[in-house]
C-alpha cells in the first residue's frame, strides 16, 4: 500500500510517514496542493491523507482534482475542527465516513488505511 | 443599549467567533505535532527493546521538537489570553502599531491560508484614544475582504500616519485588487464599527490603499 500524506505541518506529516513506515506502509509527503499535484505525476498512490484546511485551496477542493487525475484512489480526510459542518464535508466528498479528527492516533490510522485498501 | 452598541457587539462576537476558531486549529496542529512525536518515540524505545540502537543525537532532536511545540502553543496562548481582555478594554490612548503588529499576529494563521503575509510599516508612533477591539475588529473586516478576493502571493502592509488632528490608517494590498467593492463591502458590513470610531473609509486609486481616517481625539 503506497499512501499520500498532504497537512502543511511539516512536522506532522514527516513524522506520521516515519511511523507508517516502521508498520510496513510506504508514506509520501508533501504540504500543499501544488506538491501533491506534482507528486501524483510521479508515483501512484492508493490512498491520499488529506488535511481539510490547507493553505490557497482546501482539502475538499484538492481531492475532487486528485480523483479526476487518479480515478482508483482513496482518499481520508484529517481534520483539525472535528465540526459537525467539517463531518457533512468530508462524508459528502468521500462517500462515507472517512475522515479522522486530530490528533489521530497511529492504530486508528493503520485500520482505517487497511480497511479502505481492502475495499 | 443603542442600535449601534447591538450592532457592534454582534460583529464583535463574529470576531472572535473567527479569530478562537482559527486559534483552536493551531492547537489541534500543535497537539498532532507532540502526539506524532510521543509516538514516534514510544516506536523507537520498542524497537530499542528488539536491539535496534537508539540514537541519543535522534532523542535530542525529538526532544527539542516538543519543546519547540510547546513554545509554539504557549505563544499561541498568550496571544488568545490577550485577545480575550482586549474584548473589555475601555477607551484608552493606545499606540496603533501596537494594535497593528497584534492584528497581524491574530490574523496570520488565516492570511496565510490565502497566501497573504500582514506586515505593520509605522514611520513614527500614532497615539489615538479608542478601543482597541473596536480597531482590532475593523481591520479584520478589512483584511477578511482583502483576502477573500486575493489570488495568489500577497503582502499587505498596514499604516499610519497624522497631521491636523486627523489620522489616516492605511491597508496596502498592491495593485490588482478590486478596492471599490471591498470598501463597499465594509461600509455595508462595518457601519456600526465605522461610527464606534468615527471612523470613514475610502480608497486611494493613485496609491491602490484602503484608508481609515478617524479623529485623532475620540
Amino acid at each position: 500500500m503506497r499512501v499520500l500524506l498532504v497537512d502543511d505541518e511539516e512536522e506532522l506529516v514527516s513524522t506520521l510517514a516515519e511511523r507508517l513506515a516502521m508498520r510496513g506502509i510506504e508514506a509520501s509527503w508533501v504540504t500543499d496542493y501544488r506538491g501533491a499535484l506534482a507528486q501524483v505525476e510521479q508515483e501512484k498512490f492508493d490512498i491520499a491523507l488529506l488535511d481539510v484546511r490547507l493553505p490557497e485551496m482546501n482539502g475538499l477542493e484538492l481531492k475532487r482534482l486528485l480523483a479526476e487525475r487518479c480515478p482508483a484512489m482513496k482518499f481520508i480526510f484529517l481534520t483539525g475542527h472535528g465540526s459537525e459542518e467539517d463531518f457533512r464535508a468530508c462524508s459528502a466528498e468521500s462517500g462515507k465516513e472517512y475522515y479522522l479528527i486530530k490528533p489521530v492516533q497511529i492504530e486508528v490510522l493503520v485500520a482505517k488505511l487497511n480497511e479502505i485498501f481492502q475495499q | 443599549m443603542s442600535t449601534n452598541q447591538d450592532a457592534t457587539s454582534t460583529l464583535g462576537l463574529s470576531f472572535v467567533g473567527s479569530m478562537t476558531a482559527s486559534i483552536s486549529h493551531e492547537l489541534k496542529n500543535v497537539l498532532a505535532i507532540v502526539n506524532e512525536n510521543a509516538g514516534l518515540l514510544e516506536d523507537l524505545a520498542l524497537l530499542a527493546e528488539k536491539g535496534r540502537p537508539l540514537s541519543s543525537e535522534r532523542l535530542k532532536t525529538m526532544s527539542g521538537n516538543i519543546r519547540r511545540q510547546v513554545q509554539r502553543a504557549d505563544d499561541i496562548i498568550l496571544r488568545l489570553n490577550r485577545f480575550a481582555h482586549s474584548t473589555h478594554e475601555p477607551t484608552a490612548s493606545i499606540e496603533l502599531g501596537e494594535v497593528f503588529e497584534f492584528t497581524a499576529a491574530l490574523v496570520a494563521r488565516l492570511a496565510t491560508m490565502r497566501s497573504v503575509t500582514v506586515t505593520v510599516v509605522m514611520d513614527a508612533p500614532v497615539v489615538v484614544p479608542l478601543r482597541p477591539f473596536v480597531l482590532e475588529n475593523l481591520l479584520w473586516l478589512c483584511l477578511k475582504n482583502i483576502f477573500a478576493v486575493t489570488q495568489g502571493e500577497r503582502a499587505v502592509r498596514l499604516g499610519a500616519q497624522s497631521s491636523d488632528g486627523q489620522v489616516v490608517i492605511t491597508l496596502d494590498p498592491g495593485e490588482g485588487l478590486p478596492l471599490t467593492d471591498i470598501e463597499a463591502q465594509v461600509v455595508s458590513e462595518g457601519q456600526a464599527l465605522l461610527a464606534a470610531l468615527r471612523s470613514e473609509v475610502s480608497v486611494d486609486h493613485e496609491h491602490h490603499l484602503l484608508r481609515l481616517s478617524l479623529p485623532q481625539g475620540q
